[in-house]
């Protein structure tokens, strides 16, 4: 495989990656499908966004932003099922109830230490020390601009440690299981090791506070665009769409067999913070994994991060040990 | 409690009837794709064929099984294929409801130990109104956006409290995942028998 070359680095030489959007297939079918398939994404965006902005004080909380994520994941898993863009990414029922795990862990167990060590516990500790008015010139900003820098600034936060995770060894062992996914369905994005989750959801956006709306507003971004990221449904997502939001073609890259390329695409929801710092690659992969596609076991996802590290260590010491003294 | 029900839970054992005539060779021929997947190893003994995957592929169409025994037997009038297959996976959704009723009890024990002390709760309320007396964005009361309520004073007695941690997530996974075992324990065990029927069928 020769690859493609893209800024300073050649893509696709170890693994199969399309790189360019004009060399991406496109959504085939009647003018139907085409309709639904070009104006589904960003209309569910705009609708939840105007959801959002006008519902009444009484609806507008977590609560009913929890409802409407797990009715838009089971809207989105119909779709997988009608509308696969790969069949090698089919879901099967031992694939979603391994995938069901990882969420139920993040709604259960996670939610539950998140409070104690994690980025809940942080926000709640920063809030609790500040003085309001000092902040009224934030909550005074229009919603919808409150709702972009809350989301852009956490994204880029998460962007960071992402591209920490695929740097730094220590990271990297907590970010390796979620790397052994061999294909993209809806419920993937939970698919890893807790470690990570909890380092991953440690972003900037607790250092300061916004409005409850603005916040849902927020929300509602990573939920009609970072959805997307892991999801067996082809698009075609208009080109703005594309700059501006991370999509399944440039996740699929980042999941891809091809070292090169998993090195690119880290952003969540912003893949605009990808081009800003020259890793964004437009394209999509079909194979995808670590190890030539060795599944991971949940057992071992789960020890990974302690084992892989322990073994390093070992590995180290034990050359260290074996060095000649000068 | 009797052992075979128990076994049960992720053990599945079946049989088909085999065309008069068909040997065990011709019969584990039609069969061997299914066992040269990755991760998979096996092992003809005679009329007998056992098998163990590990790690197996996603796409793998007995992915659910780990390991398993197919025997080509005498029937009366024709031959019959038996098989005899375990699932980890299946054990572990039928476990995965009781982990979670669990995990609802440690929640519920979390929460009451973790009261917010009264004067948390003062300092958050005072918080949020400082919050809702901010004023508004000039474009947003145009646009007509809801401006945000005053938080309503919380009665003291009330013993509901907003940021304990709750368990209807873990009760709403326990329901989930017995679902998921029903579906799964009925329908792989009909979808191998399809699959093994399928294979055969060409024969």
């Amino acid at each position: 495989m020769d690859g493609v070359r893209v800024g300073k680095r050649v893509i696709g030489a170890q693994s199969p990656v399309t790189v360019g959007w004009e060399n991406i297939p496109k959504v085939q079918g009647g003018p139907l499908r085409l309709f639904f398939f070009t104006w589904f994404q960003p209309t569910m965006l705009f609708a939840l966004i105007a959801f959002w902005y006008y519902a009444p004080n009484s609806i507008a909380k977590a609560s009913t932003a929890v409802g409407i994520g797990i009715g838009f994941k089971i809207l989105l898993l119909g779709l997988e099922w009608l509308a696969p863009r790969h069949e090698s990414w089919r879901l099967t029922w031992k694939e979603l109830t391994v995938d069901l795990f990882y969420v139920s862990l993040g709604y259960t167990v996670l939610r539950l230490i998140e409070g104690f060590i994690g980025s809940d516990a942080v926000i709640e500790a920063v809030q609790t020390s500040f003085d309001w008015q000092k902040l009224a010139w934030f909550i005074g900003l229009p919603l919808l601009l409150q709702a972009f820098i809350i989301s852009f600034v956490f994204d880029f936060g998460q962007y960071w440690m992402h591209r920490g995770m695929h740097n730094w060894y220590p990271l990297w062992v907590t970010h390796a299981p979620h790397h052994y996914i061999t294909q993209l369905n809806v419920n993937k994005g939970a698919v890893g090791n807790p470690v990570e989750l909890f380092l991953i959801g440690l972003g900037i956006g607790g250092l300061f506070d916004f409005l409850p709306r603005a916040a849902l507003l927020a929300g509602s971004l990573g939920l009609a665009v970072g959805t997307y990221q892991h999801i067996n449904v082809r698009f075609n997502s208009p080109r703005w769409w594309r700059f501006l939001f991370n999509t399944t073609e440039h996740h699929s890259v980042h999941h891809s067999r091809d070292f090169e390329a998993s090195r690119s695409n880290y952003a969540s929801t912003w893949v605009v913070i990808d081009r800003m710092f020259g890793t964004c690659v437009d394209g999509e992969a079909e194979l995808l994994g670590m190890e030539g596609g060795r599944p991971m076991s949940i057992r071992e996802t789960m020890v990974y991060p302690f084992a892989d590290g322990w073994r390093t260590l070992k590995e180290r010491l034990g050359r260290r040990s074996v060095m000649p003294a000068e | 409690m009797n052992h075979r029900l128990v076994q049960w839970i992720w053990h599945v054992k079946g049989s088909l009837a085999l065309a008069p005539g068909q040997t065990s060779d011709e019969v584990f021929a039609r069969l061997d794709p299914l066992f040269r997947e990755t991760g998979t190893t096996r092992q003809r003994d005679g009329s007998r064929l056992r098998f163990r995957k590990r790690d197996q592929a996603a796409q793998d169409r007995m992915a659910v099984f780990d390991g398993g025994e197919l025997r080509v037997e005498r029937g009366a009038e024709a031959p019959v294929l038996r098989y005899h297959l375990t699932s980890r996976a299946l054990l572990f959704c039928f476990l995965a409801p009781l982990m979670f009723l669990v995990v609802a009890r440690l929640t519920v024990i979390v929460g009451e130990y973790n009261k917010p002390t009264p004067a948390e709760i003062a300092a958050k309320e005072k918080r949020e109104e400082a919050k809702a007396a901010l004023p508004m964005s000039p474009i947003d009361t145009f646009l007509g956006a809801p401006a945000p309520e005053k938080p309503k004073k919380k009665d003291p007695k009330s013993k509901d409290d907003d940021d304990k941690p709750r368990p209807t997530a873990a009760y709403v996974f326990a329901g989930i995942f017995s679902v998921l075992y029903l579906v799964g324990r009925i329908g792989q065990a009909r979808l191998v028998r399809r699959l093994f029927t399928a294979r055969l069928s060409t024969l």
